[in-house]
């Protein structure tokens, strides 16, 4: 690999925030240099046939290139998903209802990726980390209102106990609840919905395209407890995107893309927002608003990467679409209701795709967000104080799936 | 060269004069050598007359004469005495035996054997393999497993009897290759009518046609297709035969046919399949509740029983003076299929199976000898009433320990269902092949295909309302010119005109209101224009030269335009794949001494397809759908080697080699080469190759006992499963040897029983396919055959 090291102690000093936690793993493994840590990044061909996933490790994001050419940890199938917890790094297939093999890896002293087992597991669509858990869903989009739930050890690596929802019940509407994602909000896990149909042709498609729902469940029991609804915005989160983050005091802020469908077409009316649940409560905070489609130029939220101090790096679309990434991106500050678009970046039209599953150390400045081109992959990174982004680490050989940090464990 | 007359015209006789037989007196007999045996490829004439005819494979021939009193028959053969036979009114109604002596002096002059009907499409300008299924009856395999034998073929399928298989042909695969059977597409017969459960007992032969094909076949095939020829003759036969062996596996075969001197015909063959597949298989099974492995565990499968019984019926007339051949059949069937895996081991089913049928009336007509004998005319028709249903309706998760889980609320397996489908399918094929001057020929083809799929689900009903129309309509018309220099070689060039319409209505929302539903109804028709010429040249009497190209078009699949109802999604967008193929081979046969013979043959292929269909996933990633993804090359070799000495011994090998490349230079979106340009196409075997002995005892014990001891062997390269260049840390499918054997005792002189003892992969080898799916072990079978012919 081509990467030079470079020191970049925040993020070797608050680590993965949310995503790392403690780890007093009893695998003997050898011993390494007390603090080895590097950059995983998951990489996907952009040929259209055999394509498997590569992780490449790097010792820095912001110079160097790295290939997948003769290089790189080849993932058994296509579309995986990989969440670090516990010092350790899983690497999921999402294999379309079929269960497949969770392969963990840890980082050795010399900073090369181990094997450490593989394990079953369903296939998910959407998973936290909570504490040294692994929480996982999945929820049907037709059939059966189906939702089934899977809590995996990270230090037995294995799946510790599971159950099934009725989402058809947590909807209560006629239609089903399709979560976007799983979040660990204080001890309970809150899952930010979509109202579906589910059925008719049309699984995607609702008749309640201007409301957000949160259900929150009881951890590790997994009880439904409440379910949390607001009139303001369209639903947080997207399609396998997370649009919720708990900052530094424990509140919740939450995007809206808004761009529920029906029959394909867009149906929400109400802009693309930021909402609030404050710490300890289970309502939306109704004397929070923050209305980011007005202040960006009509353009909405696609994804986003909390950098810490109240700031989100959030790309941005001008046309709506229910599975559409941004190409730009905008500096949003939800303490002070401001929005700064940031400069740097490619032009958004040779822009092919933006990673979604990305890095950020949480020191309240930066992100690292992967950028395909028409001449390339690179990870950029993003500065939320000067609103700009720089070139980094260049990817060959294909699209960045994923970002993310992983330390050796200490003995 | 006399040889190179007695080529000619054993040539020209089965080519031209067969047709000309109806209309006169038949003179029928055999031929046998002075041991009895029949003698295929006598050359038969009325004395000082060019015309004649060729013993078949049974040494048996027919030949039209004026009046008997006084016509003399020829009968010469290389390696045996010329023989004269003088007919006499009673021969009318008698067979006649003639029986050839060996010629004592040893061959110098290179030969070549007369040609049977096998050798003749070996020999004609395509590159096409002939597997002669009649050696292969007295053994346990469906067609697919046939077809592997032959160079440039691998069949890859997903477990033991029943499984899905598919066939690649010099790299290209699924539906890029054509299956025939007759000379009428197999298309969409069904799972109860497959490559993985027609027996090679229903086969007489079966032809592969590689990168090129025949004008008269009418396929949009961009990579080649297979012919399956089913046994057709004007006498009454009966084969029956049943096999029984490890994983509890039954197979019967019933062939018959009744031919009544009117020329009255009914033929029905029937056969049957079953197997538990209970074949042990080596995986890391893991903990129901838990998710953890336990490694390497040999567990036998078992969720994975297959079984079908299909019957065809046919009856009408053979030489008659309306038609040489017009019967009306019913294929009727039905198959049942548990689903053991996904596409991957890991993914363990437990409940969830399949069912379909078929019910497909049929009809077949010929005629040959019109307009002065210059026409010849056919026409096949059949319509398919099948259904297909998906069964998944227990909401449970198993492991290879057989334990599950069960949740209360309704589900299944993987995705509940029960939903059942028909696709209404409808062939219509023609073809007219006329004799326009001396030596040439112009031959006209049309393939109608109509589909028109309609399916529900008595689980959810209410979706029965949204269910959209899914039809489509294929026509593709081939014109073709022959130019045929007898004993020299031939020369064709052909165009093939595509047109294919596509009907769907799209579900939109008219007035924004919640579940309101119209339709929006939506016709595409695209038409391609392919076109190839072939040629093919006797350098000497023994050593044949051919070349060939075309450019080959392949229409999406009513599959891929509509989904699959399960995993695959519909693309309307799609376009045809097209390959531009370039074939050059020869073959050489030599006879190194009296009985001692060696045949051999070598190919080289170059095909450049552009918009290959492949497989993505879909926008939310729930399912598949094809779409016209990347561009290929390959180029390649395979060659095969024959020794046989008599008909005592013969053994034999092939082997491919191909270099199948990417050849997208920049992927969408992209302005930089992309990195696995030029690198070879990912878990597809590129090296691979078989080889075969076999003994015959004749006569062993007593005449009419007689002991044959075969033995083959299958070799795959080891080869990646992504793409080669990338990683370093990778995943491959291991090489793989494969080796059977059988020992074949046959009795009887007229009725003849035959039985058989198989050991497939004797040495218990690990066996891999597709994304390394594991493939049935060691295993036996024992096989008892009756035929009368």
């Amino acid at each position: 690999m081509n990467t030079k090291f470079q020191s970049f102690a925040l993020s070797a000093l608050f680590g993965a925030g949310l995503l790392v936690g403690c780890s007093d793993d009893p695998n003997p493994i050898p011993p390494g240099e007390v603090g080895t840590s590097r950059y995983i990044i998951a990489s996907t061909p952009q040929s259209s046939d055999g394509v498997a996933d590569y992780l490449l490790t790097a010792e820095s994001l912001t110079e160097g290139t790295i290939s997948t050419l003769g290089n790189g940890t080849e993932q058994d199938g296509t579309y995986r998903y990989y969440v670090t917890a516990g010092n350790k790094f899983f690497s999921m297939l999402y294999g379309q209802g079929n269960p497949g093999a969770v392969t963990t890896y840890e980082l050795d002293g010399t900073g090369s990726l181990v094997k450490l087992s593989n394990f079953q597991s369903e296939t998910v669509h959407a998973f936290a980390a909570v504490g040294d858990d692994i929480a996982m869903v999945r929820v049907a989009r037709s059939g059966e209102p189906i939702g089934s739930w899977f809590r995996i050890d990270t230090e037995q690596m294995q799946i510790v106990a599971d159950g099934q929802w009725d989402l058809a019940a947590i909807a209560n509407n006629g239609e089903r609840a399709h979560f976007s994602w799983i979040h660990q909000v204080g001890d309970k896990l809150f899952a930010p919905y979509f109202s579906i149909k589910g059925c008719c042709g049309d699984s995607f498609g609702t008749a309640y395209p201007d409301s957000a729902w949160v259900a929150v469940f009881s951890y590790p029991e997994m009880e439904l407890e409440k379910v949390i609804k607001d009139n303001r915005t369209s639903f947080i989160g997207r399609y396998f995107v997370p649009g919720m983050d708990v900052d530094e005091k424990g509140d919740v802020y939450a995007f809206s893309s808004s761009v529920a469908t029906s029959n394909g077409a867009i149906t929400s009316t109400l802009p693309s927002a930021y909402v609030k649940i404050k710490k300890g409560e289970y309502e939306f905070d109704q004397s929070y608003y923050f209305n980011v489609e007005e202040k960006a130029d009509g353009n909405y939220i696609t994804s986003h990467v909390y950098v810490g101090n109240g700031k989100f790096i959030a790309t941005m679309n001008d046309v709506k679409g229910a599975y559409d990434t941004g190409k730009r991106f905008g500096v949003v500050d939800v303490y002070n209701k401001t929005f700064t678009w940031i400069t740097g970046t490619p032009d958004p039209a040779v822009v092919q795709s933006v990673t979604i599953n990305n890095y950020s150390p949480k020191d309240g400045v930066h992100a690292y967000i992967g950028i395909t081109t028409d001449q390339g992959s690179w990870v950029y990174e993003f500065d939320a104080s000067t609103a700009q982004a720089t070139q980094g680490l260049k990817v060959d050989g294909g699209v960045i799936t994923a970002i993310s940090k992983l330390e050796a464990p200490t003995e | 060269m006399q040889y190179t007359k007695i080529l000619a015209t054993a040539f020209l006789c089965c080519l031209f004069f067969q047709t000309l037989l109806a209309q006169q007196t038949q003179i029928s007999g055999q031929v046998t050598d002075p041991d009895g045996a029949a003698l295929p490829g006598v050359l038969v004439r009325i004395s000082g007359s060019t015309s004649g005819v060729v013993s078949d494979a049974e040494g048996n021939f027919r030949i039209p004469v004026a009046k008997p009193d006084g016509t003399v028959l020829e009968f010469s053969f290389l390696g045996y005495g010329m023989r004269q036979v003088a007919l006499s009114s009673a021969s009318f109604s008698e067979k006649i035996k003639v029986t050839l002596e060996t010629e004592a002096s040893e061959l110098e002059e290179v030969t070549v054997l007369g040609k049977s009907e096998l050798a003749e499409i070996r020999e004609k300008a395509f590159n096409v393999s002939v597997v002669d299924a009649r050696k292969l009856h007295h053994t346990n395999l469906d067609l697919g497993h046939a077809l592997d034998r032959v160079s440039g073929v691998r069949v890859r399928e997903s477990g033991g009897v029943g499984s899905r298989m598919n066939l690649s042909l010099n790299g290209f695969s699924g539906k890029q290759i054509k299956f025939f059977i007759d000379g009428i597409p197999m298309d969409d017969f069904g799972s109860s009518f497959q490559l993985n459960n027609i027996p090679i007992n229903l086969a007489e032969r079966i032809e592969v046609y590689k990168g090129v094909v025949p004008v008269g076949l009418g396929a949009d095939a961009l990579g080649g297709a297979v012919n399956i020829v089913t046994k057709n003759t004007a006498k009454n036969y009966a084969d029956i035969s049943y096999s029984y062996g490890s994983f509890n596996t039954h197979r019967t075969v019933v062939n018959t046919a009744y031919v009544a001197p009117s020329g009255f015909t009914v033929q029905l063959n029937a056969f049957q399949n079953y197997s538990d597949n209970s074949y042990w298989v080596d995986v890391d099974v893991a903990d129901i509740n838990t998710g953890k492995y336990y490694p390497n565990q040999r567990v036998r499968r078992f969720h994975d029983t297959y079984h079908n019984e299909t019957v065809i019926a046919q009856f009408g007339f053979q030489n008659k003076p309306f038609a040489d051949r017009l019967l009306i059949g019913l294929t009727a069937g039905k198959n049942y299929s548990e689903v053991q895996t996904g596409a991957r081991l890991v993914t363990v089913f437990g409940a969830w199976h399949r069912k379909g049928n078929i019910l497909m009336p049929t009809l077949k007509y010929q005629k040959s000898g019109l307009l002065n004998d210059r026409l010849t005319v056919a026409l096949n028709a059949n319509y398919n009433f099948g259904t297909e249903q998906n069964i998944d309706t227990l909401n449970r998760r198993y492991n290879w320990f057989q334990q599950y889980k069960e949740y209360d609320m309704p589900g299944g397996e993987r995705s509940r269902s029960m939903y059942k489908y028909s696709n209404n399918n409808a062939v219509v094929s023609a073809n007219a092949r006329l004799k326009t001057a001396k030596n040439q020929f112009l031959t006209l083809s049309y393939v109608f295909n109509h589909f028109n799929r309609e399916g529900s689900d008595e689980l959810y009903p209410e979706n029965n309302t949204y269910e959209q129309p899914r039809q489509t309509q294929k026509q593709i018309t081939g014109l073709g010119y022959e130019l045929n220099f007898r004993d020299k070689g031939s020369f064709s060039a052909f165009g093939k005109y595509y047109a294919q319409s596509n009907f769907l209505a799209r579900a939109y929302n008219p007035t924004g209101n919640y579940g309101d539903v119209a339709y929006r109804n939506q016709a595409e028709t695209t038409h391609d224009f392919g076109y190839g010429v072939t040629g093919a040249w006797f350098v000497t009497g023994n050593l044949q030269v051919k070349a060939s190209f075309e450019k080959a078009y392949r229409l999406p699949e009513p599959e891929e335009l509509f989904g699959d109802m399960i995993n695959l999604a519909g693309n309307l967008d799609l376009k045809p794949e097209s390959s531009y193929n370039y074939n050059l081979g020869m073959s050489l046969w030599k006879q190194l001494k009296k009985n001692h013979r060696m045949d051999f043959s070598a190919n080289g292929f170059y095909r450049d397809a552009r918009d290959f269909i492949r497989a993505r996933l879909n926008n939310n990633q729930a399912m598949t759908i094809m779409d016209n993804l990347y561009n290929v090359t390959n180029a390649g070799v395979e060659g095969e080697v024959r020794y046989s000495f008599m008909d005592r011994f013969s053994t034999g090998f092939n082997m491919t080699w191909q270099n199948l490349r990417n050849n997208t230079e920049y992927e969408p979106g992209q302005s930089i080469p992309s990195l696995v340009y030029r690198d070879r196409i990912p878990n597809i075997p590129y090296f691979f190759g078989n080889g075969d002995v076999q003994f015959n005892f004749p006569g062993l014990i007593k005449e009419g006992q007689d002991l044959s001891l075969g033995y083959n062997v299958l070799y795959v390269h080891d080869f990646y499963l992504y793409w080669p260049s990338l990683g370093s840390d990778k995943f491959d499918v291991p090489s793989q040897v494969s080796q059977d054997i059988n020992v074949t005792y046959t009795v009887g002189k007229k009725a003849k029983w035959q039985f058989t003892a198989e050991c497939r992969n004797i040495f218990d080898e690990k066996l891999y396919d597709n994304f390394s799916l594991q493939k049935p072990g060691r295993a036996f079978y024992g096989k008892i055959r009756f035929f009368i012919y």
